[in-house]
């Protein structure tokens, strides 16, 4: 039973993942495997012994080198993957993840694209035919509301999905590098809408390297170094300790 | 059931099931040229040309041929619809629920959904073309109601079963391919049903095809009422693979998202 005032709690997660040298997603690479005939493959510890709780309301940052498992880190936290044996994960409440890859179909307008994935992130249809002007006006789309967004170049797409994700929300918000979405008068309308909406009394998992932002809006950041927690606490000592360990 | 109910109305579930079966829906159809025509070519084309084969070639002689074939059809291409969409639909579809607390089960049932618009379109022009031949609908088609849950839970059951292999191997496309094509000749759809029960009896119990096909027959075509101990058997058969492509769903899918 997880307590009341906890929004997510992590008990001793692992997380590997096994790298194969050849190909071992087709019936004769699975058969090799099941029967362990292949030996060509290895073991990759991304995460190790990750415990923490994260209080309703409160902002956590991650930061760590490219590598480190901030990523995964943030995947296993929304539901995306699963720790390797042994490991626990809570949610206390809805969640939503969004990251650069958030996906279109690109076979779908943008009109399309907005209704889908507002649906998905638990919009009734009435709430964005409602908001529909507003999502698009954000993503500075109005050109292209009728076309497929397969036409879109990736910083139009994520502009879009960000847009979408804007007028949704979650009790506990995962945010992997979502800043890093356009150009600047773009990232400054998000700040914006991080600001007004999605810090507002939600939980926010924040993965980031703009230490700026982090330092701004976090309670306490997470440094990952090689998959391990070296430190979780004061935002500023957690950067100061980033920023020794990179110079 | 009160659960399956209260699943469905929770939230925005049941409008954006419905809105995924639509977008679903004209993928399939409006994303080429001929649009909706599709739908309508795709069985007459196979008719046609089996008809052709059959009448003119090797001189078949049966009352309501062209009927007897379409009544075959209509369950065939919902049946490979839903299993030939289904096994990349865990890829297709990763960042709808990846990213959201979407159940991934909804996925499969916008595809069902979406292929029952093209079933029910099959079934009025098939019901049309009855009409035009002198057969005319008898309370006998509220029957179809049960063959229609019977078929819906077996494609299902089989459509979460690929999807799922599709995640450890990706060559499951392929082996389905092969394997509906063995499917379909040992399906009475160009052939009698009766005949396959004289000659090779066991073929109506290792296909649930089979006993679908024979049943929709007997209520569209022969006014008669269902074989209900086949009718029976298949509702068996069907559930057994829906729990194993829930177990498969609770086993492998949580793991899509490292997989695809």
């Amino acid at each position: 039973m997880i307590d009341q005032k906890v929004a997510l709690e992590l008990k001793n997660i692992n997380k590997s993942f096994t790298i194969y040298n050849e190909r071992s997603d087709t019936l004769k690479g699975w058969m090799k495997n099941i029967f362990r005939l292949s030996t060509d493959k290895s073991k990759l510890k991304v995460l190790k012994n990750i415990s923490l709780k994260i209080d309703k309301g409160e902002k956590l940052g991650v930061i760590g080198r490219n590598g480190s498992g901030k990523s995964t880190l943030i995947k296993i936290m929304s539901g995306a993957y699963l720790p390797d044996k042994g490991g626990k994960v809570v949610r206390n409440g809805s969640s939503m993840l969004m990251s650069l890859k958030v996906g279109m179909n690109h076979e779908l307008t943008a009109r399309e694209n907005i209704y889908v994935n507002g649906s998905a992130l638990g919009l009734r249809v009435k709430e964005i035919d409602n908001r529909f002007d507003e999502i698009i006006q954000f993503a500075e789309l109005e050109e292209f509301v009728n076309t497929k967004t397969r036409f879109f170049s990736n910083g139009m797409a994520a502009r879009l999905a960000f847009s979408v994700a804007v007028n949704a929300g979650a009790d506990i918000m995962f945010l992997d590098e979502v800043f890093a979405v356009g150009d600047k008068k773009f990232k400054r309308k998000a700040i914006e809408v991080l600001e007004k909406s999605w810090l507002d009394g939600r939980t926010v998992v924040m993965v980031s390297h703009n230490m700026g932002n982090l330092k701004k809006y976090c309670d306490r950041v997470l440094y990952l170094k090689n998959g391990k927690i070296e430190f979780l606490g004061d935002p500023k000592r957690a950067i100061k300790m980033y920023n020794e360990d990179n110079s | 059931m009160t659960k399956i109910i209260n699943w469905l109305y929770e939230g925005n579930r049941m409008e954006r099931i419905w809105l995924l079966s639509q977008i679903e829906f004209k993928l399939r159809y409006y994303g080429n040229k001929l649009g909706l025509i599709w739908a309508l070519l795709n069985p007459i084309a196979k008719i046609s040309m089996f008809y052709v084969m059959f009448v003119h070639l090797m001189g078949v002689r049966m009352d309501n041929f062209v009927l007897y074939l379409f009544s075959g059809f209509v369950i065939w291409i919902f049946f490979t619809d839903v299993t030939n969409r289904s096994i990349i639909i865990l890829k297709a579809k990763q960042s709808l629920y990846e990213n959201t607390n979407m159940d991934k089960v909804e996925i499969y049932i916008s595809l069902i959904v979406s292929c029952t618009i093209g079933l029910i379109f099959n079934l009025s022009i098939y019901i049309v073309l009855s009409m035009i031949s002198g057969l005319f609908p008898t309370w006998h088609y509220i029957y179809f109601i049960l063959i229609y849950i019977n078929l819906t839970l077996l494609s299902l059951g089989i459509a979460m079963i690929l999807s799922n292999l599709f995640l450890l191997f990706k060559d499951v496309s392929q082996l389905w391919n092969i394997a509906t094509t063995v499917l379909f000749f040992l399906s009475p759809i160009l052939f009698r049903g009766e005949l396959v029960a004289e000659k090779l009896p066991i073929i109506i119990y290792l296909n649930p095809l089979a006993g679908i096909i024979n049943n929709t027959r007997a209520i569209l075509m022969e006014q008669q009422v269902l074989d209900w101990g086949m009718l029976g058997y298949n509702y068996a058969y069907a559930l057994v693979l829906v729990f194993i492509g829930i177990y498969m769903l609770k086993v492998i899918a949580p793991k899509s998202s490292e997989l695809v």
